[in-house]
């Protein structure tokens, strides 16, 4: 039995001992609480954590990033709830489901949080839940100047690659794309799930199923890296018209190589980075700039590359 | 019930008598309590100045853990009567889902949109209990084909419905109606407006509410939590029915032959097990007024851990609801908790596993000691 | 001796099918109240097909069961229980991890009147099993002791407790003692004894000659689906008993060369 308390006890402070750690680790000053919808495995949110870290360094404040595991939105309310009751002086999160967050953001506006909305939602959704402001790129508007662009290109048909489906903002943005070309999205929209091999698979098996296909979307590194490398393997890489939302490592070198013809960089850095500054001076000083910002759309294509190259999954 | 025994029964100089503290040992609900005894003892030492034990910190690692508690209830009978249901997770999508679209797609009244999901939640689980029972196949099997099935339906209808994968404004369509409140309403508004106004608790500081408490009541979805609770641990101790539980799942065999309706108390497990998912899709779907095709993701492992943690033995035929519930409760402590404690949020994974591990190594230990086995 | 009185259970010319193979090829047995029927045979001979059919798990492809001097027909094996007919099998008697009165009332839980719902009525269930163990012969420590704890013979007595208490008129054992140790057999063998002086039909089966021996009234022997006649006590030796289960010759021979200890 003795053992067994030993044992016990021993559990107990090991399980304890991050957490001892983490709460001496704490800077003075302001703190901030980013909350993101996106899972865990979604890499294109290192960029996020990054520039947010770069803005607490900068701004000498103290700054956390929290994101619900599995991407489940309604996990992500709790979050935002808790972030409130923690009793920050500013939350930084994402929209990307209205009718679930805006309950739990607008009770942190309340009860005397500021909050500024980030990549997802829209500028007439952060204003009705009392945020400062918005900061991103508006997904529809993204997708539709994209489709625009594509359809001044000759592109009529094309394959959404959708890794995300369960949020909506990947959706308008596979819808915004169709209606910039003028047709229906309809069975266009793959859910590919978020497993490289499956993406790939699914991908080959579209088009090899639908060959009249024009263009492809896809809409981050998540789903973009593995259709390159499906497009290598059937031999349409460079030959079928190639889009992309979101930069990353493999999305840049397939622009180098012509292979992708444009990518829709939202610069997530700005995101983060922006929201800690405006709230930091806004908090010291008093200043807020009076508008929302875009932070995006920018098309990358294949000339000006050099900043985007060197710091791709980084900070851009 | 254990009365001491009476010196005439020592007679046999080969049984030894036993210690209280091993008495206290072999209990179902042990893991349970010291768990939750060292993770509220290591949150207040360490994250008692963090707004964790303030009323909206209360609130929010009550409502978490409320939420593992109503699927662990059922999750734990099932376990206890020998089956497991990994159709969890895709069920509280899936009804939610069905909620929504009944309600808002097709413009029936909510209540009736939440009667008929409870029923063909209900009839689901029938079928998953139906065909374990029929083909003898593991339910591990069987259920696993439903969370495909039902997360692949929950993303198909709105999908190609309505184009999208959120369905919202439930909230519109649910007010003023009958049933809706039962799980998404609060309780108890007044008593916290009163402590809003005495200073017991905080208040909204600006905007619309201003004034009113942050925590302006208790959610029933803890209600349903606590209700589901006190009625599992009665059916589970208090009733034959329970006692029918406890054999199908220690030897189905064994109860068949002393007349147990062994595939009958399966099959009402199952359903016992989709009907709690249900409550929680229900309570999700009214709070938040949309359904989302990733609701419930993975929470199928979580009501297992939980149950698991609460001392039930992946085996069947061992276990206790009390214990799931702090077992839940320990869960959803320890993952709001480490936030408020400024932990890497990355870490309660680790920490989740080292629990499920402790847990699990507790567990084996209690049921060799209660058979006997070396 | 009752042999005079009516049998309670009688089986006459019963035939069991699975598909093409025959299992049991006319079986007839009579079983009398107060007594120790043994079933021999050696394994495959049929024993666990002919109990089955006893206890309403099959039902006879031909062949009659008549029940206190009226024929029967079980649909289920409740409907035999129901009728005083119960059968304890070799290991699949008790759940080792409740305990032993939650199992003494497996399946026959007594209820309780708790406002509009019935409750398990534990006290009544401890007191009884507590009594009843007594009478068998086993302290337990408490009623709430699980029945993994206790040992092979004692859990054989308490499903043998658990019939006889639930008003079973005939007790079906299958091989209570095979998987038994010597002091443990004859635990058990004393409980049959015991049983059987409550004017219960006992239905013992086994491989062991020497274990039907001790308490047998009766025996019949199966052979390859076939039975080979029954016997009463003082009519027959143990050696013509193995003999008739080995099918006769070839254990002679064998017998020889083990030096009689077969």
């Amino acid at each position: 039995m003795t053992s067994l308390m030993k044992k016990l006890m021993l559990a107990t402070a090991v399980v304890a001992a991050p957490m001892m750690v983490a709460t001496t680790a704490s800077a003075e000053g302001e703190k901030y609480i980013l909350v993101s919808h996106a899972p865990d495995s979604d890499s294109w949110w290192n960029t996020v954590k990054n520039g947010l870290a770069l803005a607490g360094d900068q701004m000498d404040v103290e700054i956390e990033y929290r994101n619900p595991p599995t991407g489940d939105l309604a996990d992500m309310a709790r979050i935002i709830e808790q972030a409130a009751a923690s009793g920050p002086d500013g939350i930084i999160t994402t929209l990307s489901d209205y009718e679930v967050l805006s309950g739990p953001i607008q009770a942190a506006v309340d009860s005397g949080v500021d909050v500024i909305i980030m990549n997802s939602g829209t500028p007439d959704q952060a204003r009705k839940v009392g945020a400062l402001m918005y900061v991103g790129q508006p997904e529809y508007d993204a997708g539709h100047a994209a489709g625009l662009r594509a359809k001044g290109d000759g592109v009529s048909s094309f394959l959404c690659v959708n890794h995300y489906i369960s949020s909506p903002s990947s959706t308008e943005r596979c819808q915004g794309f169709a209606d910039g070309l003028g047709i229906e999205l309809g069975n266009q929209m793959i859910d590919s799930g978020q497993d490289p091999s499956e993406i790939k698979n699914k991908v080959m098996a579209y088009l090899s199923a639908n060959p009249e296909t024009d263009a492809v979307l896809t809409l981050g590194p998540t789903s973009a890296d593995p259709t390159l490398l499906a497009l290598d393997e059937n031999g349409l890489a460079g030959d079928i018209y190639f889009g992309t939302f979101d930069l990353g490592e493999e999305i840049v070198k397939g622009i180098k190589a012509g292979v992708i013809n444009w990518g829709i960089d939202q610069q997530p850095f700005l995101q983060a980075y922006l929201p800690v500054v405006v709230m930091t001076n806004y908090h010291r000083f008093g200043v807020l700039p009076g508008n929302n910002i875009n932070s995006g759309p920018g098309f990358v294509t294949a000339d000006g590359l050099e900043k985007v190259d060197l710091f791709a999954g980084e900070y851009r | 019930m254990s009365e001491a025994p009476s010196p005439a029964l020592n007679g046999d100089e080969r049984i030894k008598t036993r210690s209280r503290f091993r008495e206290a040992l072999i209990r179902p609900e042990l893991g349970g309590i010291v768990g939750t005894a060292v993770v509220f003892t290591l949150f207040l030492l360490f994250a008692s100045d963090s707004g964790m034990f303030n009323s909206q910190g209360i609130m929010n690692w009550s409502q978490v853990s409320a939420q593992f508690m109503i699927i662990a209830v059922g999750a734990c009978l099932l376990m206890i009567a020998g089956e497991f249901d990994l159709s969890v997770g895709s069920m509280i999508g899936f009804a939610g889902m069905m909620i929504a679209i009944f309600s808002v797609t097709l413009g029936w009244p909510v209540w009736l949109a939440i009667i008929v999901t409870f029923a063909l939640a209900l009839a689901i689980g029938a079928l998953n209990g139906f065909i374990v029972v029929r083909t003898g196949l593991p339910s591990f099997i069987v259920t696993l084909a439903f969370l495909f099935i039902l997360r692949g339906f929950t993303i198909y209808f709105p999908q190609t419905i309505e184009r999208k994968t959120i369905i919202g404004g439930v909230k519109d369509a649910a007010e003023g109606d009958w049933l809706a409140p039962l799980f998404g309403g609060k309780i108890f508004t007044g008593l916290f407006q009163w402590m809003g106004d005495a200073g017991i608790i905080a208040v909204f500081e600006r905007g619309t509410r201003q004034g009113q408490p942050v925590v302006d009541g208790v959610p029933m979805l803890i209600i349903w939590a606590l209700v589901l609770v006190v009625l599992g641990h009665i059916l589970l101790t208090k009733t034959r029915f329970g006692n029918w539980i406890f054999a199908a799942g220690g030897d189905a065999q064994s109860a068949r032959y002393t007349g147990v309706p062994v595939n009958r108390v399966k099959i009402l497990m199952f359903m016992t097990t989709a009907f709690c998912a249900t409550v929680f899709a229900t309570c999700q779907v009214m709070e938040f007024g949309s359904a989302g095709a990733d609701r419930g993701l993975l929470k199928e492992f979580e009501a297992i851990i939980a149950v698991v943690i609460g001392g039930a033995l992946l085996t069947g035929g061992y276990g206790s609801v009390i214990g799931a519930a702090l077992g839940a409760l320990i869960f959803g402590v320890v993952q709001q908790g480490l936030f408020f404690a400024g932990v890497e949020s990355s870490l309660f994974r680790v920490f989740l596993g080292v629990i499920l591990l402790f847990a699990v190594i507790l567990n084996t230990y209690i049921r060799r000691m209660i058979t006997g086995e070396r | 001796m009752s042999s005079n009185h009516n049998p309670i259970i009688e089986m006459k010319g019963i035939e069991k099918h699975f598909g093409s193979v025959i299992a049991l090829a006319g079986v007839s047995l009579k079983v009398y109240p107060g007594e120790c029927h043994c079933l021999l045979g050696d394994n495959g001979a049929g024993k666990s097909t002919f109990i089955k059919t006893m206890s309403g798990v099959h039902k006879p492809t031909k062949g009659e069961i008549h029940f206190e001097g009226k024929p029967l027909n079980f649909e289920r094996p409740r409907d035999a229980i129901a009728a005083g007919i119960s059968t304890v099998y070799q290991d699949l008697a008790m759940i080792p991890l409740m305990s032993v009165s939650r199992n003494f009332f497996m399946g026959n839980e007594p209820l309780r009147k708790f406002g509009l719902i019935k409750l398990f009525d534990h006290e009544h269930a401890n007191r009884v099993t507590l009594e009843e163990m007594r009478k068998m012969g086993i302290n337990l420590r408490g009623p709430d002791q699980a029945v993994g704890t206790l040992s092979g013979g004692e859990r054989q007595t308490v499903a043998i407790a658990r019939a006889v208490h639930f008003g079973a008129k005939v007790l079906i054992l299958d091989e209570p003692t095979s998987a038994l140790g010597v002091r443990q057999t004859a635990n058990v063998l004393a409980t049959i004894d015991k049983v059987r002086k409550q004017g219960i039909a006992v239905v013992f089966i086994t491989h062991n000659v020497r274990h039907a021996m001790a308490v047998g009234d009766q025996f019949t022997v199966l052979n390859r689906g076939k039975t080979l006649g029954t016997a009463k006590r003082g009519d027959i030796t143990p050696e013509e008993l193995q003999d008739m289960m080995a099918g006769g010759q070839e254990l002679v021979a064998l017998e020889g060369s083990l030096g009689g200890t077969v």
